[in-house]
């Protein structure tokens, strides 16, 4: 069974068919980018899983389950988080903070047995900050210390991106939509992205779905490559394979007037 | 361990200096002015909860503090008090049977009922339920808007309430626009209003420092986020809104026993303004913040009467002379204090020079008449709290406090949010290639 179906999907704004009749299918343990030009699509469709559009025909399938028509909490609650293209942190809290939101969902005790700080809410609070402090240890040590306690408006460009990616990481998901996760990286950083997401899916066990335009990151690590324009799949398949397709080349640069 | 007992010790002082103002003669004002300060400060601390930690602006607290207000009077008000009511508008219903004394007798539960202290922490409690139901009530439709919109809709719902015990329907347990007088005022003495404050304080910091208070700035700062991450919109808002409610009506049921009566005219938009202003002075989103906003408004109300008495005109022409003067020494500090173009301009000399002029003025014509008749300046007050508001608004947009709280690290320590020299050099160690020689290969083979 694959982790994520989409069947036949649509979607319209108006007179925009902004997604017409997409079909995808995502197995577990893999990657898989969505590229193509500005406009084609790409940030509908992550909205379109995430339960923020709801689609209007097709049907969405996570783990055989149909999941369109929830709200994103709902969806992020069955297993589904994603990274923002602009990054959409707690802006004035810790990264801590930060890390902790997104694991409020799991929490079992209620709001009272919160304040009373009940044993298993302490329990419970406790391996919370656990649980955090393990998704930041992807990233290595430079957010671990001093940093933990910041809040998130003093940090770097790229400390906020991978705080962020974290923050995705700690909702408990075993599925990752990564909107563009390296937009305004330098090479370097790019490059480091680009192992933490191969290391998400080897060390972390999860199934990744990315847009991104840098072409030389998505030929790297991408296992199946799917091209939309105009909100329909041109193709799909193996990324030496798209990139020397006619359609896609058109999509990108244009025909040539003969 | 330290901690505790630093807040222990400050709970001892408090209580001992409240105890020896209590004791004391001649303090009844003072002593007044702390026990508004108490009740008020319950009020911006709930209101804080929405508009600073929920982050949405909500002008509907007025209407929540009136119920409470009206609950405690109804439940609280003694036998004798009750008669006068058969001519009036209150039905035969509600005054006898609307009376908590009654309910406990008839529990059994007369040692309770002897005691008007116990009686009016009951009352209190069902007042905090009452307002919370309506919470409910106007919270889940109306938080589905956003911004402006939710505001105008709160401030709607808070006036609808305001004006309801005047319908005559709802009069007949509310006496209508007379109000009710005569409500037992010895129980909302400093002590109670007192343990009320510390309760609340407890409370909703509690709250802040738990997950759902986390889940609340979560939404304040991006609600779209917020969701995405699994947070629940409708009913944290909803939440957050009920809690409010719930610690507004105590307020209003402390406020209505403190004045011993309790109309509509008690609970007019104005309150929700002065608290709106208490929160944005203290800081938005700070406990800390909200309870020294109140106190400097409550303060200023109360002890600023003598700017607000006649006085020759003189007086009036030298304190405007000292205010100019002041503003120039302060923009002048100001300007010079400042990294770009730190240069005083003409114009800040010319307001000077005038303040000045106006000072000599005062002085070379103190014995005219026109300089000794006096005069009188109504309003001082409020207008004293609007230039206060201004100047916090351009120099502190964030309020004192901004969102910080005050806690006994912040001032000695362990700050975790500040690094050590040893977190700083593995910190440099990490990210600087002169320093890492495993860095300078990586930097080789991304630039290759």
């Amino acid at each position: 069974m694959p982790l994520l179906e989409l069947r036949n999907l649509y979607k319209a704004f108006g007179g925009l068919q902004a997604i017409s009749n997409v079909s995808l299918t995502v197995n577990e343990g893999e990657i898989v980018s969505i590229i193509g030009p500005n406009g084609a699509g790409k940030s509908t469709l992550f909205n379109l899983i995430t339960g923020v559009y709801r689609p209007d025909r097709g049907d969405i399938l996570f783990q055989g389950e149909r999941i369109n028509g929830l709200t994103p909490d709902q969806v992020t609650k069955k297993g589904i988080a994603r990274t923002f293209q602009n990054l959409r942190l707690f802006t004035h809290l810790t990264v801590l903070e930060n890390i902790l939101i997104p694991q409020h969902h799991r929490l079992k005790s209620s709001w009272l047995a919160a304040v009373l700080r009940t044993p298993t809410y302490l329990k419970e609070e406790e391996e919370m900050r656990k649980t955090a402090l393990e998704k930041l240890s992807f990233f290595g040590p430079r957010l671990m210390s001093f940093r933990l306690h910041q809040p998130v408006y003093v940090l770097s460009y790229a400390n906020r991106r991978r705080t962020e990616m974290a923050r995705a990481m700690a909702t408990d998901a075993k599925l990752l939509l990564l909107d563009e996760p390296s937009a305004g990286m330098n090479p370097k950083e790019t490059k480091e992205i680009t192992q933490i997401i191969r290391r998400f899916r080897d060390e972390g066990g999860y199934t990744i779905v990315l847009v991104e335009h840098k072409m030389n990151l998505v030929g790297e690590i991408s296992d199946r490559v799917v091209v939309l324009d105009y909100g329909e799949k041109i193709a799909e398949g193996d990324y030496k394979d798209v990139v020397n397709d006619p359609k896609v080349i058109e999509a990108y640069l244009g025909r040539r007037e003969e | 361990m330290r901690n505790t007992l630093l807040t222990l010790a400050t709970l001892g002082i408090a209580v001992l200096g409240l105890y020896l103002l209590t004791q004391a003669e001649g303090s009844s004002g003072l002593l007044s002015a702390i026990t508004l300060i108490f009740i008020w400060g319950i009020a911006a601390i709930s209101l804080n909860l929405i508009n600073g930690q929920l982050g949405i602006l909500s002008l509907g607290h007025h209407g929540f503090m009136l119920i409470g207000g009206y609950v405690t009077a109804l439940l609280m008000l003694p036998e004798r008090e009750r008669a006068p009511f058969r001519t009036r508008l209150l039905s035969d219903w509600a005054r006898d049977h609307l009376d908590l004394d009654k309910w406990l007798r008839a529990l059994g539960l007369d040692y309770v009922a002897n005691s008007v202290d116990l009686k009016f922490v009951i009352a209190l409690f069902l007042a905090g339920i009452a307002a919370a139901i309506v919470g409910v009530i106007v919270g889940a439709p109306s938080l589905r808007l956003k911004g402006d919109y939710l505001a105008i809709v709160t401030f709607g719902f808070g006036e609808i309430i305001r004006l309801l015990p005047n319908a005559p329907e709802v009069a007949a347990f509310t006496n209508g626009p007379l109000g009710i007088k005569g409500i037992p005022g010895n129980a909302g003495g400093v002590w109670w209003t007192f343990f009320a404050f510390l309760f609340v304080l407890w409370f909703l910091s509690r709250l802040k420092f738990s997950s759902y208070g986390r889940a609340f700035e979560g939404i304040r700062e991006d609600e779209i986020a917020a969701e995405a991450m699994g947070v629940n919109l409708a009913y944290h808002k909803v939440l957050a809104f009920t809690i409010s409610a719930f610690f507004a009506g105590v307020a209003g049921g402390l406020y209505a026993s403190y004045l011993q009566s309790v109309d509509t005219q008690t609970f007019n938009f104005f309150v929700t303004f002065f608290l709106l202003v208490a929160i944005s002075l203290g800081g938005l989103g700070s406990i800390t913040g909200a309870v020294l906003g109140t106190a400097i408004v409550v303060l200023v109300r109360i002890y600023g009467g003598f700017l607000e008495e006649a006085y020759p005109a003189y007086v009036g022409y030298t304190g405007a002379a000292l205010l100019m003067l002041g503003a120039f020494a302060f923009s002048a500090y100001i300007r010079k204090a400042r990294r770009l173009r730190p240069v005083i301009e003409t114009k800040h000399y010319i307001f000077g020079a005038l303040g000045l002029g106006l000072l000599l003025v005062a002085f070379l014509f103190r014995g005219e008449p026109w300089m000794t008749q006096t005069v009188q300046f109504f309003g001082m007050r409020k207008i004293l709290l609007a230039v206060i508001l201004i100047l916090i608004m351009i120099y502190r947009r964030e309020g004192i406090m901004g969102r910080a709280e005050f806690s006994w690290k912040l001032v000695f320590g362990p700050r975790e949010d500040i690094p050590t020299e040893e977190q700083r050099k593995q910190d440099a160690w990490l990210s600087n290639p002169d320093l890492n020689p495993d860095l300078q290969k990586e930097d080789d083979d991304a630039s290759a």
